[in-house]
């Protein structure tokens, strides 16, 4: 991130938008607080921001409401829902309605960071249209959907290799099981059980067989990092 | 859910056109039959009465002259009457005819009565044509007749039964076509409603019945009806305020409380069971939410879409068989392709989730956890498995919220898995059962399938 990116926050709660300051700062961005839902949507339309970050029981108004007012203005922030609305029935209403991510309260720093940080790369990626990804000695070839590890191939499932798609999108950062769940298996509820691990615990097996070196490295219980690059030591 | 169509003999329309026609028909039948019994007492009166008449005349020449005196009066009467309109005849004690328009004495009358008394007539048939008079035998053995042709009656009240006949048709066609538009008017404005009422049963709450009121009894019900339905409503809007409310109370202090935690420097153990607390309790007000929402929109058709049915279940059986291989079960799934219902894949994945997710927890190593899903007229959905089943003391209240076996009290849960699944089948209209299995627990969702268009 070398130009200092602006991330607006619109939320009425000190605690929640400290905390979200914080993790926009933790990502060397500037945060920029708004308290309602009026000051925030003019906010939106008077500087340029790269995410906003907008809560929905605001003096004022519902934050999946400005959505497609702050689109309709021509801006192309990506809008992270951070809500007490926190079901599944809430969340997939929240992205059907224009959000690019949705996050339910109480949230863990931690997995705040991982939806920012992956909303960013997001936006200065362009898109990944080139067939072939290499990250290391993993190759990745997106329309025969395989994977190649120092030439020789890793037979994947096809879930597999959506998981693997998503983690190198996301390569070298943080990913929380909650946005594995959500972007890999498209289930936006929160499993008893967490079956995700199993998943990744298997591809992960699989590439580092491969490889001769871990791939995906667990970062403190609150996700993985898929990096091929990095040392055996990581 | 299309409201059932009415047979024809079932509907209240048929009814009421068969009862106005039959109403109408029968008060104007029973109007014509009055006006008929007056005119037929009447013609009959006027008979009697010129019959009366012509028998005083008589009585008077016969006190006056005795036989001769009738006779003359009866050659009188006779050449001026037909024998078609009346008969009279005077004979001797011989049978010999004295005056009269009729040759013979008619077979088989027998003359009864005093001299010219009115009464008792009797019924006269001669050349086939009916008459009714008088026959008596006057004193020293004379025959007498006299009596009038009852055809001006019979012809008038065969003619006005003709015109009654013809009259009561064209009344039943009338009656029919007035019967019909009534019901047509009166039916079809309950149909409105029914309409209404039944689009309010498939769960379109917003429902109203578009247009001006009337004034009258049916304006009211309708009033009455969209009154009713915006109390509804408002209730199951303030229903959704208040989980939305208790979200917002509940979720902002528990997220202080998080932002607080996440500052805290080296006690990571207790740092983190609180958190996991916290996502326990948050877990279970979202179940208990889920479930209630789930209930609150049962039956509704809006939010529901066309999914795939045996697709999800195909993705949630995929998630889970890694972890169940890992726990050392087998598990198998046999699902039927192309198994559509309306529903919200969301919920429908949680739901086919907590089933296999309890399998997965209640069973030990070495057991089965099967998914099956077969199409039919309802798609079934079965998740069983070998492990120790359900006791008996808790069966009848799985689908309970926060029922729990005593025994599982190690197994992480709340209790809230198998109610959720039951508020989630309801949503969709789909009914859960527990069939009988020999060994282990087996449950059964059965939807009901997309209605083709």
């Amino acid at each position: 991130m070398t130009d200092t990116a602006r991330i607006l926050i619109v939320e009425d709660d000190d605690a929640a938008a400290g905390a979200i300051a914080q993790a926009v700062r933790d990502l060397g961005c500037e945060p920029v607080v708004m308290r309602s839902y009026a000051d925030g949507l003019k906010a939106a339309g008077l500087a340029e921001f790269r995410v906003i970050v907008f809560d929905r029981m605001l003096p004022g108004g519902d934050g999946i409401d400005a959505i497609a007012r702050i689109r309709a203005a021509g801006s192309t922030a990506l809008v992270l829902v951070v809500s007490a609305l926190g079901r599944a029935a809430n969340k997939i209403e929240g992205l059907e309605k224009g959000a690019d991510d949705y996050l339910a309260k109480p949230f863990d720093a931690e997995e705040l960071r991982a939806r920012l940080r992956a909303l960013l790369r997001r936006q200065e990626m362009v898109v990944m249209d080139n067939d072939l990804v290499t990250l290391g000695d993993l190759q990745i070839r997106m329309k025969a959907r395989t994977v190649h590890v120092k030439n020789a191939h890793v037979p994947v499932s096809p879930k597999e290799f959506e998981l693997i798609s998503y983690f190198a999108r996301n390569a070298g950062e943080v990913v929380t099981r909650m946005q594995l769940l959500e972007n890999v298996w498209n289930l936006h509820f929160d499993p008893q059980t967490n079956v995700v691990d199993v998943h990744v615990g298997r591809l992960r097996r699989k590439l580092e067989q491969a490889a001769g070196h871990p791939v995906i490295h667990t970062d403190r219980g609150v996700g993985y990092v898929f990096d091929p690059q990095r040392d055996t030591v990581g | 859910m299309t409201p059932p169509r009415r047979s024809l003999a079932a509907s209240a329309a048929l009814r009421v056109t068969l009862t106005v026609a039959a109403g109408i028909i029968v008060l104007s039948l029973s109007a014509m039959a009055l006006q008929y019994r007056i005119t037929a007492r009447a013609l009959e009166t006027r008979q009697a009465e010129v019959l009366s008449a012509d028998l005083s005349g008589f009585a008077q020449f016969y006190e006056q002259r005795r036989i001769p005196g009738l006779r003359e009066a009866i050659e009188a009467r006779a050449a001026l009457t037909d024998g078609q309109e009346a008969l009279y005849l005077l004979q001797d004690r011989n049978g010999t005819t004295l005056a009269g328009n009729i040759g013979d004495w008619p077979q088989a009358l027998a003359p009864a009565g005093d001299l010219f008394a009115p009464a008792p007539l009797q019924e006269i048939v001669v050349g086939g044509t009916a008459y009714r008079g008088v026959a008596r035998e006057l004193p020293g053995g004379f025959p007498f007749l006299a009596a009038r042709a009852w055809t001006p009656v019979t012809e008038t009240l065969s003619g006005l039964r003709g015109t009654i006949l013809w009259v009561a048709a064209g009344l039943s066609a009338l009656a029919l076509l007035a019967g019909w538009l009534v019901a047509r008017a009166v039916v079809g404005r309950i149909d409105r409603i029914n309409a209404l009422a039944d689009r309010v049963a498939d769960g379109d709450l917003s429902a109203r019945l578009p247009g001006p009121r009337s004034q009258d009894e049916f304006g009211a019900l309708e009033r009455h009806f969209n009154q009713m339905l915006d109390r509804i409503e408002a209730l199951n809007r303030a229903t959704h305020r208040l989980s939305d409310a208790i979200a917002h109370e509940l979720r902002t202090p528990l997220n202080r409380i998080r932002q607080r935690l996440d500052r805290l420097q080296g006690q990571d153990a207790d740092v983190a069971a609180i958190r996991e607390d916290m996502a326990g309790t948050v877990r279970i007000f979202d179940s208990l939410l889920d479930i209630s929402s789930a209930e609150a929109a049962s039956g509704q058709r809006p939010g529901l879409v066309p999914v795939d049915l045996s697709a999800i279940a195909a993705e949630v059986f995929e998630l889970y068989e890694p972890l169940a291989e890992d726990r050392g079960l087998s598990p198998a799934a046999e699902i039927a392709p192309g198994a559509w219902v309306l529903g919200e894949r969301n919920l429908i994945a949680q739901l086919v989730s907590n089933l296999l997710d309890n399998a997965i927890k209640f069973t030990g190593p070495g057991e089965r956890v099967t998914l099956t899903l077969a199409t039919g007229d309802r798609h079934r959905l079965t998740v069983a498995d070998t492990g120790p089943g359900v006791p008996e003391d808790i069966r009848a209240t799985v689908f309970d919220r926060f029922t729990r076996g005593a025994r599982d009290r190690e197994v992480t849960g709340h209790g809230l898995g198998l109610a959720l699944v039951q508020a989630i089948a309801t949503r969709h209209g789909a009914r859960v059962s527990l069939p009988p299995v020999c060994r282990g627990f087996a449950i059964e969702i059965a939807w009901p399938p997309l209605p083709r268009r």
